[in-house]
């Protein structure tokens, strides 16, 4: 779990050898491969434009506010 | 603005966008629709730019951003006073609509058969088996506790190998008594 490295370690318990990754010792191995196949798709779609478009206005709203308050 | 200030929106607008697919991908669980999920996640992306400040560097945005998420999607249910357990008749509307948002063929099923699933089991078992959260993480996200989120889990593996009738393959064995197991242990 790669992405799992800035979190707080005190928030594990002891269900950590065992329990962390379901996927890899839960037996219902077909159920969980089709999840993460369903699911791994859609983040392979990538992020549409629109988001992108929206970030980049918020950021330049924030900007513009920014600038008119430092006058 | 200071340069450190410049550098903390650049940082936050880089973590936001690294964690947009993994949040999306949950949204379109969430709602079974593709443009329901969009609209979802636009609604999310203002609220947590909004509220930045209150987000701690350092800490993990993505179970953040989950969190909002997640709140957002059931207010906006609550609003269209919609039953959150009626998840038949979510099923009905979603695929009545656009069918060809469904995605890959062969996925089409397993998408039907979470989307029959309630929707407290649905984000349960998205959130630990997909969306890569631990079980304590997933409990902080849904505020519940951890036991709560792990039988959440169970019942919809279980749920999920009746609906998908899994069988023959290598499915059976000995998952087979596990899930039968699991049910006793949960009475679902």
């Amino acid at each position: 779990m790669s992405d799992e490295e800035n979190r707080n370690p005190n928030d594990m318990t002891v269900l950590q050898s065992s329990e962390v990754k379901p996927g890899a010792v839960q037996p219902n191995a077909s159920i969980s491969r089709k999840l993460r196949e369903f699911y791994d798709a859609v983040q392979e779609e990538g992020i549409p434009d629109r988001f992108l478009d929206l970030l980049e206005r918020l950021e330049q709203a924030e900007k513009n506010a920014k600038s008119v308050n430092a006058k | 603005m200071s340069q450190e200030e410049e550098i903390d929106d650049r940082g936050f607008k880089r973590d936001l966008l690294s964690s947009l697919p993994n949040l999306r991908a949950f949204a379109v669980s969430l709602t079974g629709r593709h443009d329901k999920a969009d609209d979802l996640v636009q609604d999310t992306i203002m609220k947590a730019w909004a509220n930045q400040s209150s987000f701690t560097a350092g800490t993990n945005m993505r179970a953040w951003l989950f969190t909002i998420l997640r709140n957002e999607f059931y207010s906006q249910m609550r609003k269209r006073g919609r039953e959150v357990q009626d998840s038949d008749g979510l099923f009905s509307e979603r695929f009545s609509v656009h069918p060809e948002q469904y995605g890959r063929l062969d996925l089409q099923d397993f998408r039907k058969a979470l989307d029959k699933l309630p929707d407290d089991q649905r984000e349960a078992i998205v959130l630990v088996g997909a969306a890569g959260f631990a079980y304590e993480e997933a409990a902080a996200i849904c505020g519940c506790a951890v036991g709560t989120i792990k039988s959440r889990v169970s019942r919809a593996r279980t749920r999920l190998q009746e609906l998908l009738g899994v069988s023959g393959e290598s499915d059976y064995g000995p998952d087979a008594g596990d899930a039968a197991i699991t049910a006793r242990a949960f009475g679902s």
